[in-house]
């Protein structure tokens, strides 16, 4: 590109800059994974496109229940992501001391920069029947104490509802710093008590950051397989734990790329309402 | 602030804010205490405290390839996806193009796709180019696998470099490409440094994606995945509190870079 002395603030041409990350997502992840949807249509054997892969999938219980689980799943992180965490983005936000917001903040979302993996089989020393939890209960009641919590759905949900949270305390935080604290002032100014001014002022200027991490929880709570494996078990396995074993045991491609498409489905199924709420918070 | 809350709503704000902490660090701690423990089982009251695990780590093989492995790997996606990430975010942010938005979209989109689909459909697809499983597609599978990452790391701070300053640049006679490389990286630098450190850190923890693209090859994040479901290694404890301590400083030197690139360019 030549000097020039008049201002470019646009650039001419900026497809040299944007094709390489373009082209390797295109090339590397929306193609393949295109590839494998239409995957689903053909089963081994099969002359043309069916839908048989997927009429086998809803008539199978087993199958139709991990779906379910899945979007169970999602649903209860979002759930107590929601709830955990408007408390404590508006804690970080306003009330914590100003030269501590930081700090706390850092000290709530650093545990998360690690492992998923590692995370969750932590969670298992302290919930299993001979954890730390059922060990200082038995101390305390002089028995034996099984928890039955580790291995089944609500573990699960536990784990993936604090990443939810988390995360969801991250973006609403982000967003309620943001606010100007004239608006919070005026409110009380005009006499809104604090739960009034959060509604009228805090609220609707940070829902859509609550959709989005509401939707980024949602998305990673259907679709993990870690999670599920280390604290939900296998006896009640979700999607992504069919998935994977389907693939490892009959190594049909086509089977386990219907399922793909119906994980791909809870997912859209959730993110477009969440995208709903977006749209209409911002046109009201 | 005073007006944010009362007296009552300031102490369960507080409270709540203290046991959320507490019972986040809780499994963490109890990790931490049980990779001293001398006990081959997991179980209470602690024993004599050992250094016996970490030992067993050191001389394990499997682990210390799995490390070397996902050190390069780490470090090859998040080197990757980190420029591709700045030349994607310039033109984002100082082209106009329609399309503009579905580019982002796009490069966005592994956010949005179960890892399970990524790995699954990027396996099946080399082996249909007939690219076997290897370190190379790990490499691919994770650098896509952090792209969105990179890219809203750095959109966010190049959005916020003064167009004046490039004006400046070019008004004394540097092209585009001198223009960035001398006046928009350095102040993206630590925007650049903040994001290398979360891709890699992603990247290194991250095992489904991995444990599709290989075969026999031996990753740290696969490694533990494979001791974890297999059966009861009291080593977990040790290398899960080595990536856990790592991780850590890892990413709270990004969160740190990445707040003192912001408040330099809030002052000047």
């Amino acid at each position: 590109m030549a000097a020039g002395i008049q201002a470019r603030p646009v650039m001419g041409d900026p497809w040299p800059a944007v094709l390489p990350a373009l082209g390797l997502i295109l090339l590397f992840f929306a193609v393949p994974i295109l590839a494998t949807f239409g995957r689903s249509l053909f089963p081994e054997g099969a002359d043309g496109p069916t839908l048989s892969n997927y009429v086998a999938f809803a008539a199978e219980a087993h199958l139709v229940d991990a779906l379910v689980r899945s979007l169970l799943l999602g649903m209860a992180a979002v759930a107590v992501g929601t709830i955990l965490s408007w408390p404590l983005a508006y804690f970080l936000a306003f009330v914590a001391p100003r030269g501590a917001r930081f700090a706390l903040l850092l000290l709530m979302i650093a545990p998360f920069w690690t492992s998923f993996t590692i995370r969750a089989f932590a969670w298992q020393l302290v919930l299993a029947d001979g954890g730390l939890i059922a060990f200082g209960l038995g101390r305390i009641t002089g028995e034996p104490v099984a928890l039955g919590f580790l291995y089944t759905f609500a573990a699960s949900a536990f784990g993936l509802g604090l990443f939810a949270a988390m995360l969801m305390t991250l973006t609403l935080h982000a967003a309620m710093a943001g606010i100007e604290p004239r608006l919070l002032e005026a409110s009380a100014a005009l006499g809104g008590r604090p739960l009034a001014t959060f509604r009228n002022v805090v609220l609707p200027l940070a829902l859509p950051a609550w959709v989005t991490g509401a939707t980024l929880s949602y998305i990673v709570a259907v679709g993990d397989y870690a999670v599920p494996t280390l604290l939900g078990g296998g006896f009640k396995p979700v999607l992504a734990q069919v998935m994977i074993s389907t693939i490892k045991g009959t190594y049909d491609l086509s089977v386990a790329a219907t399922q793909a498409v119906m994980l791909m489905g809870l997912v859209v199924a959730g993110a477009v309402p969440l995208a709903l709420v977006r749209f209409r918070g911002r046109r009201a | 602030m005073r007006l944010a809350a009362t007296p009552g709503g300031r102490a369960a704000l507080w409270s709540l804010f203290a046991a959320v902490v507490a019972v986040i660090y809780l499994p963490i701690v109890t990790m931490v205490v049980f990779s001293f423990n001398g006990s081959r089982f997991q179980t209470l009251p602690f024993r004599r405290a050992t250094l016996d695990w970490y030992r067993r780590i050191a001389a394990d093989p499997q682990y210390v390839e799995g490390l070397a492995n996902s050190l390069a790997v780490a470090g090859a996606a998040a080197g990757a996806a980190t420029a591709l990430a700045f030349a994607c975010a310039y033109g984002l942010v100082r082209g106009r193009f329609p399309g503009r938005s579905v580019v982002l979209a796009l490069v966005c989109a592994p956010v949005a796709v179960p890892l399970v689909l990524v790995g699954l459909s990027l396996r099946v697809y080399a082996l249909s180019l007939g690219l076997a499983p290897s370190m190379p597609l790990v490499v691919l599978g994770e650098t896509i696998y952090v792209l969105p990452l990179a890219v809203l790391t750095l959109r966010n701070r190049i959005a916020d470099i003064p167009l004046a300053r490039e004006e400046a640049a070019w008004s004394l006679g540097a092209s585009r490409p001198r223009a960035i490389l001398d006046v928009v990286l350095p102040a993206a630098a630590p925007a650049f440094v903040a994001s290398f450190i979360l891709c890699f850190t992603f990247a290194f923890d991250e095992f489904v994606i991995a444990y599709f693209l290989t075969n026999f090859e031996i990753l740290l994040s696969t490694k533990i995945w494979t001791t974890l479901v297999t059966g009861f290694d009291p080593t977990v404890n040790a290398v899960g509190t080595l990536v856990l301590v790592v991780s850590l400083a890892l990413g709270v030197t990004a969160q740190l870079v990445g707040r003192l690139g912001s408040r330099r360019e809030s002052r000047g």
